[in-house]
């Protein structure tokens, strides 16, 4: 096993080492903002004494480009991140490196059509509803 | 595949026995368990909002429900999760900078002692929704 994993290290390639990384330290930047502003921070809102967050309250936050590009930004990182960590593991398995090019096509995909899913489904709160 | 090619993974005398597996490897497990739970994690929170992005009263309805004691846990089951896997997240890439290296097992308990320290503060943060219970019934 441990001469395995040397070697799919070497099937990953230096580059998805790196943005494994990269992406790491930026989504530890990411929750820091995300969990600071979604929970903590006072944006005015919870004038009804409620303290849930209510679409009211993202529609304010997401009327600050900032925040759009926080949270597009936490979510093209994630994607990156945990598609990229899923294929580290998948190349764990032979039978999977067999199929490097069907997975490689694969995750590209998903990571690209759940970015556009994403992004569309904050539309409402940023166009108001 | 058979039987006898998984020996590598079951097997007594496979590093993934119980009793073979040093510290590192626990962490590596860890991680790897973590870091696909987080996947998970993720596109289940894109199906939820993207029911509940629609209109107000569908997002304010969902918030109700994901408020409940029950949710809230499971949140903290999420914020360990995140913690422990970026703690050693950060151990991880210590070691591939260089810092560290000859100390590998000290780093983990450090990371450990950080993890433990921030996983009791978001379970003070999340405390009373969970355990105390609210008027409208929580
Ligand atoms: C919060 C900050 C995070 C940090 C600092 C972090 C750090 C890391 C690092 C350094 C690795 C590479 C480990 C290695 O190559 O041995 C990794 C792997 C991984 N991460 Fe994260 N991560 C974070 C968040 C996440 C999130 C949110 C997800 C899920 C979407 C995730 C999913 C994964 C997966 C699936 C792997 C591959 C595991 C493996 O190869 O065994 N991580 N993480």
């Amino acid at each position: 096993m441990p001469d395995q994993r040397i070697a799919t290290t070497k099937v990953a390639g230096t580059w998805a080492w790196f943005f494994q990384r990269l992406s790491a330290v930026l989504l530890v930047v990411f929750l820091g903002i995300h969990l600071y502003a979604s929970h903590f921070m006072d944006l005015g809102e919870h004038e009804s004494g409620e303290s849930l967050i209510s679409f009211d309250d993202v529609t304010l936050r997401l009327d600050q480009v900032f925040y759009i590009v926080v949270d597009y930004g936490m979510l093209s990182m994630v994607l990156v991140h945990g598609l990229n960590g899923l294929r580290t593991v998948l190349f764990d398995f032979d039978m999977f490196v067999k199929r490097k090019k069907y997975i490689d096509v694969g995750l590209w995909m998903v990571g690209i059509v759940t970015l556009i899913w994403g992004i569309v489904i904050l539309f409402p709160f940023i166009t108001g509803g | 595949m058979k039987i006898r090619d998984l020996k590598w993974l079951f097997g007594r005398n496979s590093e993934f026995w119980p009793t073979n597996i040093k510290t590192g490897m626990w962490a590596w497990i860890g991680h790897r368990i973590t870091g696909l739970v987080l996947v998970v994690y993720v596109f289940m929170h894109l199906s939820f909002l993207s029911t509940a992005s629609i209109s107000s009263g569908d997002f304010n309805s969902l918030m109700e429900v994901t408020s409940k004691p029950l949710f809230v846990a499971m949140d903290f089951v999420l914020i360990i999760a995140v913690i422990f896997h970026a703690m050693n997240g950060f151990r991880v890439i210590m070691f591939d900078l260089g810092l560290g290296v000859r100390h590998q097992k000290l780093v983990f308990w450090i990371a450990m002692a950080i993890a433990a320290i921030l996983i009791i503060g978001g379970l003070w943060a999340l405390w009373d929704i969970i355990f105390v219970p609210s008027e409208g019934g929580g």
